[in-house]
């Protein structure tokens, strides 16, 4: 079992929401994103989403392209993405690390680290989980049962289109949670609906027994908080990067961990 | 459509324009083919209520690839059926483009049982195989994940989708359909490349000779049609498959042929991916 399912127990237990922050692996600079993940922890973060730079991100909007272009002409791959969770796990041994991106880059790992590559690398770095956008449950059997094997948790994306059907589908391979994506669109779109996430809630919880995370399109904290209300777990990842984009140099990770103890206090409230 | 594109592919855009269409330059990435790709998947997950997603390649995810090379089928279907009723056989070989791969897909499907046709795709070698600058996915990409399905990709070794260079924007594509994919790992087709320059003497020599302006597409297999033929008995068929028009492309082959086009206020070269002076074009 990875760190996810114990963290998000012991939070629901408290009563409490789990904070899933997700920041670009590599943005806004090389050295930034072991310090942020760290302050992200101390501003109340539960569980981290790292996004792992692609070429072409179809499933994010302009903010997380912009950052995974700005990651990628730095040079980070795969390797230094799972070098950034070493260390972040070098001094942090309890904080979930979800590791989200898209499939060629794990199979352009697998092909040169051998067939499992990715999963045995990620698990020895101490990632938790993986989130890989254009892999459907009907295509990733035997990569989650190579992820299982190494108690690694395979999340997967809901959308409000999802079909009872599909929802069958990806409950029989997810584990850790479910990442419900608020409103149909790419990340960081401005027009959640909460009632509507309130109402769709309860079916995807007929056919889904893990938690639910909810995430696309939250920017602030009563927002953040609406949502927590209905989920176990809030997403937010734009809004972080853009704060990242609009800081003065050197203030990024406080503008960040500021922000996010906002959020932290307002779903506690 | 990907910015790029927009500028290279102008008289498309015009005609789209005028039949009512509204056409939005993609400034993302590359700003060619796979960016309007991703820019389309994201529009469409945005409305997805009121908004269908149509493709004009065999690439993308399931069903996308099917219906494609279904559609373009006709094609073939209406060779296999009128080549022994104008030539007395079938060919020796079918000669077709290959990008995404749909007008190849759509001329090989049906010649696939028929063992004795030579099935020949031809990729954008662009300034060559060995410059980098090229969208020979099938001849230099390694196996990946791309829009929803898995095929030859190129790509660096993150796994990072690299930019492609073709002359003519319609094989100026990373990727190319996965049953071309399949085609080749089973040995049933050939896929080969045409530079920059060999389809652009192509092109010249049917307007030429025929009075038939190819796209420049069709043009790269027009090209290994005449280098094949060298290697050929004079009693043999080679079927080509001529998939476009090249009106479309005429104000690039003026831009590369260093020819005055109208004035065109494009600013000669400048509308060109590489450039004019990367193109060395050879009067035949």
């Amino acid at each position: 079992m990875s760190r996810i399912a114990p963290t998000l127990a012991a939070l629901a237990a408290q009563g409490r929401k789990a904070l899933i922050p997700y920041v670009m692996a590599g943005h806004p600079g090389l050295g930034v994103t072991v310090p942020l993940m760290h302050a992200m922890v101390s501003a109340g973060a539960n569980i981290i989403e790292l996004g792992i730079p692609f070429s072409d991100p179809m499933a994010d909007g302009p903010v997380i392209q912009k950052a995974g272009e700005a990651a990628l002409r730095l040079g980070v791959g795969t390797s230094d993405v799972l070098a950034m969770v070493r260390e972040f796990r070098a001094q942090d041994r309890t904080t979930p690390v979800v590791l989200m991106g898209y499939a060629n880059p794990v199979e352009c790992y697998n092909l040169q680290h051998g067939a499992d590559g990715f999963v045995k690398d990620a698990a020895a770095a101490g990632v938790d989980g993986v989130l890989i956008v254009d892999y459907p449950p009907e295509e990733c059997e035997a990569f989650a049962a190579t992820l299982r094997a190494h108690d690694l948790d395979l999340i997967f994306l809901l959308a409000p289109t999802s079909t009872d059907a599909r929802m069958d589908l990806v409950a029989r391979v997810a584990s850790g949670y479910v990442y419900y994506v608020s409103l149909k669109g790419v990340t960081g779109a401005g027009h959640l609906d909460t009632a509507a996430v309130e109402a769709m809630l309860p079916r995807i919880r007929q056919h889904v027994s893990v938690p639910v995370g909810v995430g696309f399109g939250i920017r602030d904290a009563q927002t953040a908080q609406a949502i927590g209300r209905v989920a176990d777990a809030v997403v937010i990842g734009s809004r972080l990067i853009q704060l990242l984009e609009s800081s003065p140099q050197g203030q990024e990770i406080a503008e960040v961990e500021s922000f996010l103890r906002n959020v932290r206090q307002a779903l506690d409230a | 459509m990907g910015a790029e594109d927009v500028k290279r592919q102008s008289p498309n855009v015009y005609r789209m324009k005028l039949l009512g269409a509204t056409v939005v330059p993609v400034e993302s990435g590359s700003r060619t083919l796979k960016d309007a790709l991703n820019e389309a998947l994201r529009d469409w997950v945005t409305h997805v209520e009121n908004t269908f997603y149509i493709i004009g390649t065999v690439a993308g995810p399931h069903p996308y690839p099917m219906m494609v090379r279904d559609f373009q089928s006709v094609i073939g279907e209406e060779c296999l059926t009128q080549m022994p009723a104008m030539h007395g056989r079938q060919p020796d070989a079918v000669v077709a483009c290959v990008g995404g791969g749909s007008n190849a897909m759509g001329i090989f499907y049906p010649y696939i049982e028929h063992a004795g046709t030579r099935l020949i795709g031809v990729e954008a070698a662009g300034e060559g195989l060995e410059s980098g600058k090229h969208s020979a996915s099938l001849q230099r990409g390694a196996p990946g994940v791309l829009h929803g399905n898995r095929t030859y990709i190129l790509q660096d070794a993150n796994g990072q989708i690299t930019e492609t260079h073709s002359v003519s924007a319609g094989l100026d594509y990373p990727g190319v359909g996965p049953e071309h994919a399949y085609l080749k790992d089973i040995g049933r087709a050939e896929y080969v490349g045409v530079t920059d320059s060999e389809a652009l003497e192509a092109f010249h020599y049917l307007c030429r000779t025929e009075g038939i302006i190819p796209a420049l597409e069709s043009s790269h297999a027009i090209a290994y049609a005449m280098k094949l033929a060298r290697t050929m008995p004079s009693t043999a068929a080679i079927l080509v498959n001529l998939s476009g028009r090249g009106d479309k492309d005429i104000g690039t082959v003026a831009d590369l042929s260093q020819a005055d086009f109208y004035c065109r206020p494009s600013c000669r070269g400048q509308s060109v991916k590489g450039g004019a002076e990367q193109v060395i074009w050879i009067q035949p």
